[in-house]
Order: structure tokens, then C-alpha cells, then sequence
């Protein structure tokens, strides 16, 4: 019985990924988390994903995958058999609706079923709605349609409060909705980001960038100057998590880069136990040993901030 | 040891520069293999790695001028073009290198014109070249159609003529041709209807109907169509046996006894075949002028033997399982695709072989319009869907279609010629069936002996059709292989999922079929009703329902269906089953 390691299972917050079969939910959880997706995964037809994925994600977290709905009799009577325990100690839902699904009536069945049961098992779940693949619908007619959806989602989820986002995995939607439930998720981000400003304004830092430690999505960042590229944050991401599924192939993982030339000089490091840090320095005469000492003295800083706030978080830290 | 790669940041130009299969960036991508002693690993670090730095902090990537191959204006990645690309990098590591899983769907990539693949040396190329389909002028185009549809129902086209009556059946031949014309239509629109049914992208390419069916119809529409498409396939295939073990036995009897002794021979220059079977009503005195073509036991001896050992319907279908079955084998069929132009010859020559009878034999024609005489036939006959059954697979194209028009040049014009290509094969088998049924001689000879194949009327002495006869046997020789193929692909792609899942499983298949054609040709060779059959079977599928309920269905879902469009499209179908019905009734 998956569910019978209770001791883990109870510590163990949980994030729960929850659509129709073939809504999209495995592409955008290797995309994210940069996990490789083997062959057969798709031809299975419902994800008999239940386990526990080995990322933990902002510490203690866990992501799981359920095909909520549309699938085969077997999954649905297990799934309902075991609803507590899929709901429960869960601190965030996200449901992925397909956009161009052909059965509204049943999605939002489904759904209010997952919410009813959430009201159920964890009342102060945060709850995310993806409003997923809208690149196949034609651009003019985007935000009409993702606004249609809202509505009908803000209005079905009373009394529970939720975010929608229209995503695709084809363009910037993806990363930046899931940097805003990241950035949701944080306790005393506003905190953090006054910090990260004062650190970065200390050190003279061109700019600098707090990534989630898992996923290297953006949590908070300073410039401070303007930049060209929009994009250079989900890019960075990516360059990351293809070099980390290269360290990963040979057991061994990604801890600290210094990139330096003529012009500037990039150091990306570990910062506290969820999160990165990247420093960009634009004079390249400081030397690198200055900046290092400097983000290790900051880690500090942070690590207690960190600290002060929630029980959950000083639970991981007595855990380690 | 730690292998990175070379992030190909530099690669493309101006708004997108990659093409879409990722194995092209890969090629361009550099592993630089570094160690991990600090002062050559930060060194090799710093040369990969400063440049992505420096487009990802400072600014986009720049092409010089004198770079580009093309004569454009100065060229800068558009952030949404690195991105996308820095995208489909990453997917493409997530997944294996043969899943098409996370690939870029045709929406999200660019067209063609700006499309660049830019080589890390600096030179920029455009991507030219479509995507691999050619383009052809329309006169190619009609050609392709009238050459595939052109098959061996012209043979029986006087036939079914015959069965109807003379005017009812051209009346017959220009009413089906039209209908199959208006369905053939709908088939060639159904994939673009799909794309502005919903506002959703679906990429329709490279759908052929059955795809269409199961968009529309699921399982149930991919499964039927492809079993409907196997009877007309396989029809076509026992129609093949049976008309080659005749050729053959034709062929050998021309060589054996009439070319040694060619003045003895003054056979008439048409003859009935089987004057004594039921069909033929009056023609039992007329006994001198008939050949028998199946002497058993009568004349001397030799002949005795040559009739045994080579007799249309027991050995010779026999003897060509030894050259046809290890044809089927063939992994490929794209050598005997070469043969196709021989088809073409013996239509023409067909054609002109009609022509030159008609004009040796003269007109004959006699209108009685409900009463049937000694020799002539009524102008109306109740046999009529004999006729209609042999028309549905004469005009049969409707499973290739789409895959033939595609390469046509200017799209737009696909109704036109289309309609012009119908035209043309109905042109082809009036004048055939029109021809032959003037010219047959009736004062000896009734209208009735007029064979389903109507070469099997001349004599094996005729030297004209003993030519015709030979053509047509070794353009069929051809053409039965890569109908075998098709078979084979089909059935086993879907019920195996691969072409050529192993030799036993193809071998049983061909085994199966030449079998069928085996029997056919021993105990039933009537290619008329063989034809007749098969094609109303198929027709009633391909040609009448499942295009007529898609179209109804797409116009339902658009909100156009309207009531006239409605009664006219549910009369198809009716006609449809009426058409299967009739063949079994009449």
C-alpha cells in the first residue's frame, strides 16, 4: 500500500498536480522539475503516478501526480477509495484543464469534486487552476477565452479562493505561472525581496536572482538597471536544469558556477535550503573571493529569516 | 570528466533560425569535454559559457552583415525566437530523441520564409525547399487521377451496359460518374472542414480519409473504414487472378495452336463463349459459328493433353501462384511503383484496339425499348444495378484522394480538375462501353453473349487482342504486387502497429489472399460479378455514407446543416444501401 509509510507520509507537505488523462500534467512536470520522461509514460494512458517523486520541492514539499477523471473504472475506484489520503496535509492543489477539451461539464465536475474534498481533508490548501495548452487556440481569440474560464472557475470554487493562469508549454506562460505559485507559496517573500535588494545594493551587484532550488523558477529578483531580455530568466532556468540532467547522469549534482570574462563576471551558488542565488557583477575587478564571502555571509542572514517564520519550516531544519 | 554542451545560442537569425528537426541543432551543438582541475575547468567554463552569458545579461545575440549568405538587412535574435529555441533545447533532453512528445507542433514554428540555419562559423542560409511534397502543374495532376483510376472495370463497362440496356445504361454511367464526382468532393474537403470546425489547431496534413472517419467516428470509423477499403482491395486482387489466369491461358493457347499453323485458323471475328448457359436464350441453333474454348477429349490427342495441362480455370491459376506468391514477399514494393506507365499503354491501346473493331464490325444497334428479341437487348432492364455496382468500383478513388491532390500545384484549383479528371474517365469508359455495344454483331450473335470481360468475346486467334491480351498481363503483373503491399500495410499496421511485423505473419496474409483468388478463378470467374460486389460493398462506405454523414456532422457542428443539405446527403446513403441491396436482388 503506498500509503501505509505513514511516518514519512505525515511530515511530508504535499503538492498536489490533478487533471484529465492527457491534459498535459506529465510534460509540465519534467519540464519544470527537469525529470526525464521515459517512452512508454504516455502510452499508459492514465499516469499511475502515485508515488512520491524524489523532488522536494521548497524543502518539504512533494509533488504528486493524480489523472483525476476520464480514465478506466479501475482508477476511479481507487481513487475514490482513497481520497483521505490523497487530500490529506495537502498545501497546495493545482488542477490543469485542458483548453481544448470537448467535455466542460465533466472537467468542472471533476474538479469541484477535488475541491470538495479538499475542504474536506485540508481547508487551507492554496488552490491554482492551469488553464493549459493555449497554443493551439488561435491568438485573437486567447483572452477571451481564458477570461470565459476564470469566470466560470471563480465562480465554481466559492468558498475556496483561486489563482487561474492560461499556460502553454510553447511560450513564457508556463514558467511564469508556476514562478507565481512558487512566489505565492513562500512565506514572507516581500521580506526576503527587501533583503535581497539591500544585499544586493551592498555587494554592487548589477543584479541578482533568487531561484527556487528544485525547479530554478524565479522567486524575487533586483536590477538595477534595465535589461533587454525578458526572457533571460526562464532561459537561465533551462540552461541550468539541462546541465543538471548532464551532472545527474553521472551522479553527480549541480552545487556552485562562476562564469567570468572581460565584462562581468556570474556566480551561482547555494543560498539557504530552498533556494539559489545568482549574482551578476558588471565590474570585473572586484575579485571573486569578495563576492563569495560575501553571498556565504548573506546565506546566513537569510537562513535566519528564514527560521522566524512558520513551524513547518523549523520542523525541516530539526529534521536535518 | 564532464561533457557540456555548447549552448547554440548564436543559432538563428532575425525572428527564428532553426529548423524543425532538433537532430539539425544537434549537429551544430560542440561537447567540450573539460576537466575538473580549477584552472582549465573555469578557463573552458568561461569560453562556453561567457558567450550565453553575455546575450542572456547584455543584449542579444548579433550577426555581421557580411555573414549572411542572403541579401537581408541587418539580422538580431528577437528575444522570442532565443527563447523558443532555448526551449526546444531543453524539451528535446527531457525526452527520448525518437518521441515526439515535447517537439514543436507546426503552430508554434514559423513558416518557411523565416526560417534561416545558421552555422557556428557565422554563415547564415536560408531554409529553402518545401516540405519534400512536389508540386505538380493540374494536367499532371488529371493524369495521376484519370492513370489510377483507369483499372480493369473498363473490361466490363459493355457488360454492365448489356445488363442495363443500352440508353439506361449510359443514362446510368453519367449519373454515377456525377454522384461519385459530388462524394469524391466531399471526401477531397473533409480534412479542412476539420480545422474550421473548432478554433483549435489540428494538424490535418497528412490525414487520408480514414483518419477523417476516425476523428469523426473513433474506433468504430477507423476499423470500418480500413475493412471496407480491404474489400475493395482484395475485390481488386481476386479480379486480378482471375482476369491473369485467362490472359495467360489466352497467351499460351495463341502460342501453342494458332501460331504454328496460322492459315488453318479462320475463326469469326466475335464469338459467344458459352452459348448454352442460362443468360443466352436463343442462341442453341446457331451452333457453327461458336468456338468452343474448352474441348475436352474430342480432338486428337495432343490437343487433349494441352487442354488438360493448360485449362483457364484448373491449372492455370495454379501455375501462377509460382511466380505472383514470391512477388508478394517483396519487403518493398517502390520497384514495381516503376511499372506504372504501363497501364497507360494498354488503356490507349485498348482504346485504339476498340476503335479498330468498331470500324471492322460496324454499328448495330436497335432500339426496343421494354421488350428484349432474339438478338437485342431492351433499353431498360430491370439488371440495372449490375451496372451501378461496376460503375461504384469504376469510379473508385476516394481512400487516395487526398494523397493524390496534395501535390497539385495551385490548390485552389482542386475542384476543377478534379471534375475534369472524372470527366475524362467517364469520356474513356462511355466511348469503350458504347463502342463495343454498337459494334457487336448482333444479326448472328445476341447483344446478351456480350462477356464481363469483353476481350473473352474475340477469339485466341486474334492477333490484335492476343497483343492487348499480353499487355494487359503484364502491366497486371505489376500492379498486383503493389496492391499486395497495400494490403499488407494496412492490415498490419493496424492490427500489428508495424508494416512487416515478420515474414510468417505476411506470408499468411498472402497465402490467404492468392487463396482466395485461387478459388475464385477455379469455381467462380465472373469478374462482372466480382466487381459488382465489391464495389457496391465499398462504395457503400466510402463513397456514400461516411462522406456524406462527415459533411452533415461538420456543418451540424458549424451550425450550417439546413434541411435541403440534409435530405439530399441521407438520399446518398440511401442510394448506398440500395446499391448493396440491388446486387443481391437482382
Amino acid at each position: 500500500n503506498l500509503f501505509s509509510d505513514n511516518r514519512h507520509w505525515g511530515l511530508r507537505r504535499v503538492v498536489l498536480l490533478m487533471g484529465k488523462s492527457g491534459s498535459g500534467k506529465t510534460s509540465m512536470r519534467s519540464i519544470i522539475f527537469a525529470n526525464y520522461i521515459a517512452r512508454d509514460t504516455r502510452r499508459l494512458g492514465a499516469t499511475i503516478d502515485v508515488e512520491h517523486s524524489h523532488v522536494r520541492f521548497l524543502g518539504n514539499l512533494v509533488l504528486n501526480l493524480w489523472d483525476c477523471g476520464g480514465q478506466d473504472t479501475f482508477m476511479e475506484n481507487y481513487f475514490t477509495s482513497q481520497r483521505d489520503n490523497i487530500f490529506r496535509n495537502v498545501e497546495v492543489l493545482i488542477y490543469v484543464f485542458d483548453v481544448e477539451s470537448r467535455e466542460l461539464e465533466k472537467d468542472m465536475h471533476y474538479y469541484q469534486s477535488c475541491l470538495e474534498a479538499i475542504l474536506q481533508n485540508s481547508p487551507d490548501a492554496k488552490v491554482f487552476c492551469l488553464v493549459h495548452k493555449m497554443d493551439l487556440v488561435q491568438e485573437d481569440q486567447r483572452d477571451l477565452i481564458f477570461k470565459e474560464r476564470e469566470e466560470d472557475l471563480r465562480r465554481l470554487s466559492r468558498p475556496l479562493a483561486c489563482t487561474c493562469f492560461r499556460t502553454s508549454i510553447w511560450d513564457e506562460t508556463l514558467y511564469k505561472a508556476w514562478s507565481s505559485i512558487v512566489y505565492q507559496l513562500i512565506p514572507n517573500v516581500q521580506q526576503l525581496e527587501t533583503n535581497l535588494r539591500n544585499f544586493a545594493q551592498i555587494i554592487e551587484a548589477d543584479e541578482v536572482l533568487l531561484f527556487e532550488r528544485a525547479t530554478f523558477l524565479v522567486i524575487s529578483h533586483y536590477q538595477c538597471k534595465e535589461q533587454r531580455d525578458a526572457h533571460r530568466f526562464e532561459k537561465i532556468s533551462n540552461i541550468i536544469k539541462q546541465f543538471k540532467l548532464s551532472c545527474s547522469k553521472l551522479a553527480a549534482s549541480f552545487q556552485s558556477m562562476e562564469v567570468r570574462n572581460s565584462n562581468f563576471a556570474a556566480f551561482i551558488d547555494v543560498f539557504t535550503s530552498n533556494t539559489y542565488v545568482m549574482v551578476i557583477m558588471s565590474d570585473p575587478s572586484i575579485p571573486s573571493a569578495a563576492t563569495l564571502i560575501n553571498i556565504r555571509n548573506a546565506r546566513k542572514h537569510f537562513e535566519k529569516l528564514e527560521r522566524l517564520d512558520g513551524p513547518k519550516h523549523s520542523l525541516t531544519m530539526r529534521m536535518r | 570528466m564532464v561533457s557540456l554542451p555548447c549552448f547554440h545560442q548564436y543559432s538563428h537569425v532575425r525572428s527564428v533560425g532553426f529548423s524543425k528537426k532538433i537532430q539539425h541543432l544537434k549537429k551544430f551543438s560542440n561537447w567540450i569535454h573539460v576537466t575538473k582541475e580549477g584552472g582549465s575547468f573555469y578557463s573552458e567554463l568561461f569560453k562556453s559559457f561567457s558567450l550565453i552569458c553575455l546575450c542572456v545579461v547584455f543584449r542579444p545575440f548579433h550577426v555581421e552583415h557580411r555573414n549572411i549568405v542572403e541579401n537581408e538587412p541587418s539580422e538580431r535574435v528577437s528575444a522570442e525566437a532565443s527563447v523558443l529555441s532555448s526551449r526546444v533545447h531543453y524539451y528535446s533532453r527531457l525526452t527520448a530523441s525518437s518521441d515526439r512528445l515535447l517537439s514543436p507542433p507546426d503552430h508554434v514554428i514559423p513558416c518557411q520564409e523565416e526560417l534561416y540555419v545558421y552555422s557556428p562559423l557565422g554563415m547564415a542560409f536560408k531554409v529553402t525547399g518545401g516540405d519534400g511534397g512536389a508540386k505538380n502543374p493540374s494536367i499532371i495532376t488529371i493524369f495521376a487521377i484519370w492513370n489510377t483510376m483507369m483499372g480493369t472495370s473498363i473490361l466490363s463497362i459493355p457488360w454492365g451496359i448489356k445488363q442495363a440496356g443500352f440508353t439506361l445504361g449510359i443514362v446510368l454511367l453519367i449519373s454515377m460518374g456525377l454522384l461519385t464526382l459530388y462524394c469524391c468532393l466531399r471526401v477531397l474537403k473533409s480534412p479542412k472542414s476539420i480545422r474550421k470546425t473548432i478554433s483549435t489547431y489540428i494538424d490535418t496534413s497528412d490525414w487520408e480519409f480514414p483518419d477523417v472517419c476516425k476523428y469523426y467516428f473513433g474506433k468504430f470509423g477507423q476499423w470500418s473504414s480500413l475493412v471496407f477499403s480491404m474489400v475493395s482491395l482484395i475485390g481488386a486482387m481476386v479480379v486480378y487472378w482471375v482476369l491473369m489466369s485467362n490472359f495467360l491461358f489466352n497467351t499460351g493457347k495463341f502460342i501453342y495452336m494458332i501460331c504454328p499453323f496460322p492459315n488453318t485458323h479462320l475463326p469469326p471475328p466475335v464469338i459467344c463463349p458459352f452459348p448454352d448457359t442460362g443468360d443466352h436464350k436463343g442462341n442453341s441453333g446457331i451452333s457453327g459459328l461458336y468456338l468452343n474454348t474448352n474441348n475436352y477429349g474430342n480432338d486428337t490427342s495432343d490437343t487433349a493433353v494441352f487442354d488438360r495441362w493448360w485449362s483457364k480455370t484448373n491449372t492455370i491459376p495454379f501455375y501462377l501462384i509460382i511466380l505472383l506468391l514470391p512477388l508478394l514477399n517483396f519487403r518493398s514494393a517502390s520497384f514495381f511503383a516503376r511499372f506504372t506507365f504501363l497501364g497507360t499503354i494498354s488503356v490507349v491501346y485498348l482504346i485504339i484496339l476498340v476503335t479498330l473493331k468498331a470500324i471492322r464490325l460496324g454499328f448495330h444497334l436497335e432500339f426496343h425499348w421494354l421488350e428484349s428479341t432474339q438478338f437485342y437487348v431492351p433499353e431498360f432492364r430491370l439488371l440495372f444495378p449490375q451496372l451501378t455496382g461496376v460503375l461504384t468500383l469504376a469510379f473508385f478513388i476516394h481512400n487516395c484522394i487526398i494523397t493524390l491532390m496534395k501535390s497539385n500545384k495551385h490548390q485552389e484549383n482542386n475542384v476543377r480538375d478534379l471534375s475534369v479528371a472524372y470527366l475524362l474517365v467517364g469520356l474513356t469508359y462511355l466511348y469503350v462501353g458504347v463502342l463495343i455495344f454498337s459494334a457487336f454483331p448482333s444479326p448472328p450473335l445476341s447483344k446478351d453473349c456480350i462477356e464481363p470481360n469483353f476481350l473473352d468475346n474475340f477469339p485466341s486467334s486474334d492477333v490484335l487482342v492476343f497483343v492487348a491480351r499480353t499487355c494487359l498481363l503484364f502491366q497486371m503483373t505489376t500492379v498486383y504486387p503493389l496492391l499486395g503491399y497495400l494490403v499488407r500495410v494496412q492490415m498490419m499496421s493496424q492490427v500489428f502497429g508495424k508494416h512487416y511485423p515478420s515474414f510468417f505473419h505476411v506470408f499468411t496474409l498472402n497465402i490467404f489472399i492468392v487463396g482466395t483468388g485461387v478459388c475464385m478463378a477455379k469455381y467462380y470467374p465472373n469478374i462482372g460479378s466480382i466487381i459488382r460486389y465489391s464495389g457496391a460493398t465499398c462504395g457503400l462506405a466510402l463513397v456514400f455514407v461516411f462522406p456524406s454523414l462527415v459533411h452533415m456532422i461538420s456543418q451540424k457542428r458549424r451550425g450550417e446543416l439546413s434541411w435541403p443539405s440534409a435530405i439530399f446527403h441521407s438520399l446518398l446513403i440511401v442510394l448506398g444501401v440500395a446499391n448493396v441491396a440491388g446486387q443481391f436482388f437482382m
